[in-house]
């Protein structure tokens, strides 16, 4: 019986009732991910303990959910003994002596690491073309882009190799990739999963979340990776719910918010049909729109390209040859060290970020930019604060177009900055949000965001489980067979 | 942004910029600070800088010892230590 394509609930279904062995289902994941080489989704495979869990796990049987279950870890969370670069050249030696709280909380739970996928260099990019370890290749198309910075791990499960993955979002990381690939990605509240062991970006933003094939998924996993942290200071000390409990329950009555400053008429007509529709299919399941104003949302991407360059020039400062990582060869006094090791290390989209946070945040400059941009992270949350006092959830595209072409966004680095427009005002105010695939263009697949208030993850994932309960855009794959 | 602030950032950031791609650098800075600099439009007269989402006190514990010492499972992974130290080049003649 094949694993490809299949969901947690179906694997697990399948481990339970014996039609298929942790071991055999762990051997097949492995058999994947060598037949779908080309698409570079992993940087570093787990075979060995991969496969001695799956066996223990065989003669230690449990009815738990996740059991069993092969996930792909992106490459920007520490796993212990294991292989971590964050897409650079300088972690291309490291192996962390410990495990982030998540990875451990996913692995307690019965998950099986099955590897470490392929990302944009330290999470910086939106095209998985900034990594050192090469381009990510989406299964829709040879010559497009997974998105990124999670492009790895969007890739893997668009393909069918793994059910499940976990990536990260600084400014629409697990989403944009999750619209260009077909998938279901979600970030949390900030604070709701422990940020202890990933490799941080910007502290104020990075958040981690699930990615899998269906929002009913991303529940199961959500439910075994929040948790509060007593290592990360900003970790949420808040109730965790069951965050499968509300799935199934409907959403007649319920309020949808449009956001009036949300420009779509620059969009491809095509895209703006998928989103129209989407529209529809939500007011045939009964819910209700509201035109809601979130007046400063036009500056979220240049408060993003202040706050998120000054806390990685901050967070990226630890990168200095001295206690682990890769350093320069003969340095000649320790000033060489440090900038040859980092000039070295670093690709350039990583400097241009670490450059513009220096700037920012320099004598001089730091009231004009960072402290400005502060202020106006603030208005945007306010605005949002105001918006939710109206509606349950907002809707929005999660991108502005489908996949697109390596090397097609030139040289211009602001052009790429933008990919993440409708995604980055969550990370700013700090509220959840998602994707889920709601249609095609061109035969490229497309998502449509929803952003929840503060904590409310389960009214979001409601909305969504009731939307792909209704329409059958997740279940398409790349390769042609419709798995429902 | 010219090529000087340039320079000092990049010294700031202990980052080498060479020749190949110094211009490049330069003019991608330009247009980024240009394209943040959006942010003049906007009114914040009075309004608190949000530095984090969630605004709330940091935890704070007892100054108890939880961490084993695990010298050398961090000595062992620097590119160059002995069996106390990191080492790094010589810094005092």
């Amino acid at each position: 019986m094949s694993i490809r394509y299949k969901t947690i609930k179906d694997l697990s279904s399948m481990i339970q009732k014996r039609d298929i062995s942790h071991l055999e289902l762990v051997k097949e994941t492995f058999s994947l991910i060598e037949s779908s080489s080309d698409l570079n989704a992993f940087i570093t495979l787990n075979k060995d303990p991969a496969i001695e869990n799956a066996i223990s796990l065989d003669n230690e049987r449990n009815e738990s959910v996740l059991s069993g279950i092969p996930i792909a870890q992106k490459d920007l969370f520490c796993t212990k003994d294991l292989r971590t670069t964050c897409g650079s050249n300088m972690l291309s030696n490291f192996i962390p002596p410990y495990s982030a709280t998540v990875i451990t909380n996913l692995e307690r739970a019965g998950c099986i690491s099955i590897g470490k996928t392929n990302m944009d260099e330290f999470a910086m990019g939106s095209s998985n073309e900034t990594s050192f370890y090469g381009n990510v290749i989406n299964p829709w198309g040879k010559n497009l882009v997974p998105g990124g910075s999670s492009g790895g791990s969007a890739s893997a499960v668009s393909s069918g190799i793994v059910p499940a993955a976990t990536g990260t979002d600084t400014g629409g990381s697990i989403r944009q990739p999750a619209s260009l690939c077909g998938i279901t990605g979600l970030k949390p509240t900030y604070g709701r999963i422990s940020r202890w062991g990933m490799i941080a970006f910007a502290s104020s933003l990075d958040q981690a979340g699930p990615m899998a094939r269906t929002a009913e998924d991303c529940a199961i996993l959500l439910n075994e990776m929040c948790s509060h942290d007593l290592k990360d200071t900003t970790s949420l000390n808040e109730p965790i719910p069951d965050f499968t409990e509300d799935l199934d329950k409907p959403i007649k009555g319920m309020k949808i918010g449009i956001v009036k400053e949300f420009d779509l008429s620059k969009l491809d007509s095509d895209v703006v049909q998928v989103f129209e529709d989407s529209k529809k299919h939500y007011e045939s399941l009964g819910a209700e729109f509201v035109e809601i104003s979130l007046p400063n949302i036009s500056l979220s991407v240049p408060t993003y390209y202040v706050v998120a360059p000054a806390e990685c020039s901050s967070n990226l400062s630890r990168f200095d040859g001295v206690k682990f990582g890769t350093r320069c060869d003969d340095p000649k006094n320790l000033e060489d060290l440090y900038i040859r090791t980092r000039s070295e290390g670093f690709g350039d989209e990583v400097k241009r970020r670490i450059l513009i946070g220096s700037y920012v945040l320099s004598a001089g400059f730091y009231d004009a930019y960072y402290k400005k941009a502060q202020q106006v992270r603030r208005l945007i949350k306010n605005d949002f604060d105001g918006a939710f006092s109206k509606v349950d959830v907002i809707m929005s595209p999660t991108t502005r177009g489908t996949a697109f072409e390596a090397g097609s966004k030139g040289s211009d680095p602001i052009q790429m900055y933008l990919e993440d427009l409708f995604t980055i005002p969550a990370n700013l105010a700090g509220l959840p949000a998602l994707s889920l695939p709601n249609g095609f263009v061109n035969k490229k697949p497309i998502g449509l965001q929803l952003i929840g208030n503060f904590l409310e993850e389960s009214k979001m994932l409601q909305f969504a489980h009731n939307f792909q309960k209704t329409s059958d855009f997740h279940l398409k794959t790349p390769h042609g067979e419709d798995i429902s | 942004m010219d090529k000087k602030t340039v320079t000092t950032i990049a010294y700031l950031s202990r980052i080498a910029l060479n020749e190949d791609n110094e211009d490049k650098i330069t003019s991608d800075l330009e247009n980024i600070i240009k394209f943040v600099d959006q942010l003049d439009s906007a009114e914040v007269d009075g309004i608190e800088p949000l530095t984090n989402p969630l605004e709330k006190k940091a935890h704070t514990r007892e100054d108890i010892v939880t961490a084993k010492n695990r010298k050398d499972k961090f000595l062992e992974r620097s590119p160059k230590s002995n069996e106390d130290y990191f080492l790094v080049p010589r810094v005092v003649e």
